[in-house]
């Protein structure tokens, strides 16, 4: 049986009508028509399908859509802070080559995006640590890592 | 050809494609939703070598749903290649769309199509499937004894899948009769996967013409297209195949997998668009891997280092499909000719079909695995001649005019480069004297390995390149290219190339690929070729634009073409001051007079480059455990001229990354019984992860470009992944004395060699 | 995923006739980080799931000197792993939350959800046994509380009788001079199944072990305690002989299997080379 469920995506009022058995990953691909929050391995174990869930990262594919009525989400659509302006992260990952085939980019963006609210001026150590539920196959981390601390520093200088 | 001052090529310009990607716009296989979609799965085969004797589709059909089920009792069979390359030696044709017969744990036995992807998976179980169980071999050693079930009938004999290859130059006997040292070894690596992020996936979709458009996540679209219309009996003209975006295919995805076919076939019978999309699980199981493969090699020295003769036997396990088994084998063993100079070489190389999973095309096809040995045995020689290993490949490296394994000469000395520079950067002499560790239980050690790789399959496959070129009434200009974009920036790279060639700005340059309806025809994105091919005929198409708008511009300004010279966006008079006209003005519309449709095309038919790499790598043992870390890596890279840094960097970095994994973590396994997957998961197949990745110092070197690539420019896509795996196998044999011969070397190894090695001494 | 239906009890008493109802038909669901990937993975098809993050008073965390600590079936890994009482009073046990699974999983996984799922490599029980935990159980009886030792029966199983379930995990505070430690051992530096986990949680007494716990995980059927390799420890000098001999002892307690994570063999090896690792650090933590 379909349960109603309200929810606010980044910053938009959605009511939605969800089988109990959806992923929130199913739900904000399928139902909502948000494609850039990724389906790598739908178990736990990849992070493409990282989505900040009240603001904590959580991995998409293990939130049933019916549990999050009331909450607010941010996925990598709403990650831009403006039609021409963007997150300095994202910024930060265009310059460095952070990402080759872009499959695991949104993930990471919204997993180092709370990591970088939680910690604005984390190590190298930090980022890895922070980072190592996310898997990418085509860059071996280093510019990941090089571009989340490249972002740090922007932020903290201010200039995004 | 390449001209002094060149700004864009060698630039890390911002990647266009990649603005979709950290915005979430970016457009994969797997996020097209068409209207009425349908969802499909595949049954899986529960047992690795069987008949099957009846399958019984009813019961899925009533469940509510359920659209449409195909077994083998209701596709078309026709027996077509797996990798379907045009009829090339590399691949095999030995595939139906479903069987009668099953030849491996998890292979497809049946598809449905339903309105949810629940209901589909749920009708999978409703669907009966009786075994008749035939008996199984999961080595190549069972698969070749006098015996073994026969599981191909297309096989050349047994379970051989083709000729075995043997090459021989100069006179091995000879060459052993006059050494001082020879050294023997059996080698083994073993069965990692390319796991991309994105799983395979495609959506089918008919239209009332009869058309079928599909939507994949593959490197070969035009592969697709041709097969799906010969399999399916269809002129090219109905038969589209759109590629956008792609999470990775590291070679793996030159394939078609049974899906593709099964859900044109679903959309058609369904008349509803049609998804399938591999769940993590079936990417392991119905992947491709890289083929195991067990090595013997023989190599006599004399005492100076001079390697006098190498024979070796290569034997590679192909799986259930033969896949790219052929290409693998000869790429592979043919590799073994070279890296280090020998004049007298005897190799053969086989491949044989086991009922193990599939392996296929990955990042190094065969050559990972051949290099590991040598270049390993290359460091024992070094020890047991008392030399330093660095010394010893260096005086061996193969060089300028040398004969490389397609059978010509090579140009330049790039390895030698490589391994000189990366001695120096990490200043090898001196590592080679310090104390060692006595105390506590961690062990380091250094190493380095060499390698080098072809760009193109060439001889294999007389590969060819495309490209068109056209001018805007503005002055800007359209790439069409059919080179898939696997996120190594190729089209970046494409579009440097043709700025550069017309002397326009690299925003004046856009890209347009990935339909086959549209761009030029193109092999796919495999081989290292790329920016080397594509490249080349995309600054051929390039050249012959810019001939003919100088044509345009000679008759504005009055003057003879060959006097034009174009930089910036602007044509101007070679050596007069003043005469000159933009680009935009050349090409816009003037009263009366429409803009020009300038349009150039290039075809290039290259043979082949070669680039060279020596990895530098420390390692650390903890000699209680057996747990080894790798610590710091120092890639020397040759690569002709280098397009994108911060791209190239990025390719090396991350086959670093596999070449790690395969080396100490990767490995599908399968239970030697059954044949049963045990490991078709992130958890459990076991990649390195942020935390597990040392520093990676890059270098690129420029020092041996070759004639054949844009500028010089050569591959560089599978190269990283080569090195890595002696380098560290050598550090680990540095840190505690122990040769491992295998891949991957896993922590209970370590501890058992090192037990053994006591044992001996004691 | 398979079908289900979906329950979101109010109250305990509901949950619990929800799962007397449905009996094993039913599956609880808390941070669901385990049960949606048995689902998905068709290792278990439950047809009603009972989500019990509406049920009011499961979330806190508390802790005081004279009790404890105490917390909830809502609190996730990740509040245990940042909690600074934890990782100053429950090192070992703050050690093994940073090591389960990813950030992202931390933030849904539940402690008590690790130990009713009752995998013998789940990273919390060790250092929970080792610090002496119990839990408080709620069901259609009235509740009663259990030692977490001996909680479990085997692989997924537990003493929970039908319509049980975990409502609270409590630890006793440390004595004085006390040190714990927890290491996780895999191939991989994170995202790992332990194929050995070692916990220690040990009291000083001027030079002298006073007292200890060592519990060990993913080398039995259920997390267990090394108790005559604890025995041989009690009371006596640490030192570098003392403590190999317990590692020793250690290794004839566990009782592992071969799979495609590490043989018997390794891991029983494993268990003597981190038992006394793990005795080493701990004692550096008692000070
Ligand atoms: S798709 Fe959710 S973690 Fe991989
Ligand atoms: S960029 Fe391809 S997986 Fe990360």
């Amino acid at each position: 049986m379909k349960r109603i469920v309200e929810v606010t995506i980044n910053g938009e009022r959605h009511e939605l009508a969800l089988e109990p058995y959806r992923s929130l990953l199913d739900v904000l691909r399928n139902d909502v028509g948000l494609t850039g929050t990724k389906k790598g391995c739908d178990v736990g174990d990849c992070g493409a399908c990282t989505v900040l869930l009240d603001g904590k990262p959580v991995n998409s594919c293990l939130v049933l859509g019916v549990e999050v009525g009331g909450s607010e989400i941010l996925t990598i659509e709403g990650l831009q802070r403006g039609p021409e302006r963007l997150h300095p992260l994202q910024d930060a990952f265009m310059r460095h080559g952070a990402a080759q085939c872009g499959f695991c980019t949104p993930g990471f963006l919204m997993m180092a995006s709370a990591l970088l609210d939680e910690n604005p001026a984390p190590t190298e150590e930090e980022i890895r640590f922070g980072i190592a539920g996310n898997i990418c196959r085509c860059t071996g981390y280093t510019k990941i890592v090089a571009a989340i601390q490249a972002a740090a520093r922007d932020k903290a200088e201010g200039k995004a | 050809m390449s001209r002094v001052g060149s700004s864009i090529v060698g630039t890390s310009v911002k990647r266009t494609d990649v603005i979709g990607k950290v915005t979430g716009t970016a457009r994969y296989a797997g996020d097209v939703k068409l209207a009425g979609m349908l969802h499909g799965k595949m049954k899986r085969s529960t047992i690795a070598h069987a008949n099957i004797r009846r399958i019984d589709a009813s019961r899925a059909l009533a469940l509510p749903g359920v659209k449409a089920v195909l077994t083998h009792e209701n596709v078309p069979r026709v027996l077509h290649y797996g990798a379907p390359h045009p009829r090339s030696i590399s691949v095999t044709c030995d595939q139906y769309i479903l069987d009668r017969k099953v030849r491996y744990w998890g292979e497809g036995v049946a598809a449905v199509a339903a309105t949810s992807e629940e209901i589909a998976e749920e009708a999978l179980d409703l669907i009966e499937v009786e075994y008749e169980p035939l008996p199984a071999v999961f080595t190549v050693e069972a698969a070749q004894a006098p015996g073994a079930p026969q599981i191909h009938e297309t096989a050349y004999a047994g379970n051989v899948l083709f000729k075995p290859v043997v090459v021989t130059r100069g006179d091995v006997a000879q060459g052993f009769a006059e050494a001082d040292l020879v050294i023997e070894g059996e080698y083994e690596t073993g069965r990692p996967t390319p796991a991309y992020m994105e799983p395979n996936v495609c959506v089918c979709q008919w239209d009332n013409t009869g058309k079928l458009t599909v939507w994949v996540s593959t490197q070969a679209a035009f592969m697709v297209r041709g097969i799906l219309a010969e399999v399916l009996g269809l002129p090219l003209t109905r038969v589209r195949v759109l590629v956008d975006h792609m999470g990775g295919g590291f070679g793996a995805k030159q394939d078609l997998f049974q899906h593709e076919f099964l859900c044109a076939l679903l959309a058609k019978e369904t008349r509803h668009p049609v998804r399938m999309e591999y769940t993590r699980g079936e990417t392991f199981v119905g992947g491709r891997s890289r083929h195991p493969c067990k090595i013997w090699l023989k190599q006599g020295f004399k005492r100076d280092g001079t390697i006098v003769a190498r024979e070796a036997r290569t034997v590679f396990d192909s799986g259930a499909y033969g896949s790219h088994g052929p290409g693998v084998t000869i790429v592979g063993t043919t590799a073994l000719t070279s890296l280090y100079r020998c004049e007298n070489v005897r190799l053969e190389g086989r491949c044989v079909y086991t009922n193990a999973p599939i392996a296929g095309a990955f990042r190094g096809y065969g050559v990972v695995q051949t290099y590991y040995a040598l270049d390993i045995q290359m460091d024992e020689a070094a020890e047991r001649l008392g030399m330093d290993p660095v010394e010893l490949k260096l005086k061996n490296a193969v060089r300028e005019g040398d004969m490389a394994p397609s059978d010509h000469p090579l140009v330049g000395h790039g390895l030698e480069d490589c391994i000189r520079r990366g001695a120096a950067e990490v200043g090898w002499a001196a590592l080679r004297q310090r104390p060692r560790e006595q105390a506590g239980t961690l062990r380091r050690g250094w190493g380095m390995g060499c390698e080098m790789h072809g760009s193109s399959a060439y001889p294999g496959i007389k590969e060819q390149g495309n490209a068109i070129v056209k001018m805007n009434e503005d002055g800007t200009a359209v790439l069409l290219t059919g080179a898939a974009g696997l996120g190594t920036g190729a089209h970046t790279a494409l579009a440097q190339i043709v700025a550069e060639e017309l002397g326009l700005a690299f925003d004046a340059v856009s890209v347009v690929h990935g339909d086959t309806d549209i761009v030029p025809w193109d092999i796919g994105a495999f081989a290292s070729h790329t920016t080397f091919m594509v490249g080349r005929a995309a600054q051929m198409a390039a050249a012959e634009v810019k001939r003919q708008l100088l044509q345009r511009a000679g008759e504005q300004l009055e003057v003879a073409a060959e006097d034009l010279e174009v930089r910036d966006g602007v044509i101007a008079v070679r050596g007069v001051a003043g005469r000159r006209i933009t680009v935009r003005e050349c090409m816009g519309p003037k009263l009366g007079i429409p803009a020009a449709n300038l349009v150039g095309n290039g075809t290039y038919t290259p043979t082949k480059s070669y680039s060279f790499a020596a990895h530098f790598v420390e390692v650390q043992v903890d000699i209680a455990t057996g747990q080894i870390d790798v610590l710091q890596v120092i890639p020397v890279h040759e690569v002709g001229k280098v397009v994108h840094p911060i791209a190239a960097a990025g390719q090396i970095e991350g086959g670093i990354q596999q070449g790690i994994g395969h080396t100490l973590t990767e490995d599908y396994v399968i239970d030697p019984a059954t044949g049963r997957s045990l490991n078709a998961g992130f958890v459990d197949y076991k990649m390195p992860l942020s935390l597990d990745m040392p520093p990676i110092r890059t270098i690129l070197l420029e020092t041996a470009p070759d004639p054949g690539g844009p500028y010089g420019a050569k591959g560089i896509g599978e190269d990283p992944i080569i090195a890595i795996g002696p380098a560290i196998a050598n550090a680990v044999h540095d840190a505690i004395g122990v040769r491992f011969r295998h891949f991957p070397i896993t922590p209970e190894q370590v501890l058992a060699a090192l037990k053994e090695k006591a044992g001996a001494a004691a | 995923m398979r079908r289900f239906e979906y329950h979101e009890p109010a109250s305990l008493d509901e949950a619990s006739a929800l799962l007397v109802r449905h009996g094993a038909d039913a599956s609880l669901l808390a941070g669901g980080t385990d049960l949606l990937v048995e689902i998905k993975e068709h290792l278990r098809w439950p047809q009603h799931v009972v989500n019990v993050k509406k049920i009011p008073g499961l979330a806190a965390l508390e802790y005081d000197e004279r009790n404890g600590l105490r917390f909830g079936a809502l609190v996730t890994a990740r509040a245990i792993e940042t909690a600074a009482v934890v990782r100053a009073r429950y090192a070992g046990l703050a050690q093994a939350a940073r090591e389960l699974g990813s950030i992202q999983v931390r933030h849904r996984a539940t402690v008590v959800g690790n130990i009713c799922r009752a995998s013998p490599s789940a990273d919390t029980l060790p250092p929970l046994i080792a610090d002496g935990a119990s839990v408080r159980i709620h069901g259609p009886a009235g509740g009663r509380t259990v030692a977490l030792e001996d909680f479990f029966t085997g692989p997924g199983r537990t003493v929970l009788a039908p319509g049980e379930l975990v409502t609270e995990v409590v630890v006793p505070p440390p004595a004085p001079r006390t040190g714990k430690h927890y290491i996780k051992h895999g191939r991989r530096k994170a995202m790992e199944l332990a194929t050995v986990g070692v916990a220690v949680a040990l009291t000083l007494e001027r030079d002298a072990c006073r007292d200890i716990r060592i519990a060990l995980g993913a080398v039995a059927p259920t997390p267990i305690r090394a108790r005559a390799a604890e025995a041989a420890l009690r009371g006596r000098a640490l030192d570098g002989g003392t403590i190999a001999a317990a590692a020793r002892t250690a290794m004839g307690e566990c009782r592992p299997i071969s799979n495609v994570r590490g043989s018997a063999e390794y891991r029983r090896e494993m268990v003597g080379v981190l038992v006394a690792r793990a005795i080493e650090r701990a004692r550096e933590g008692a000070g």
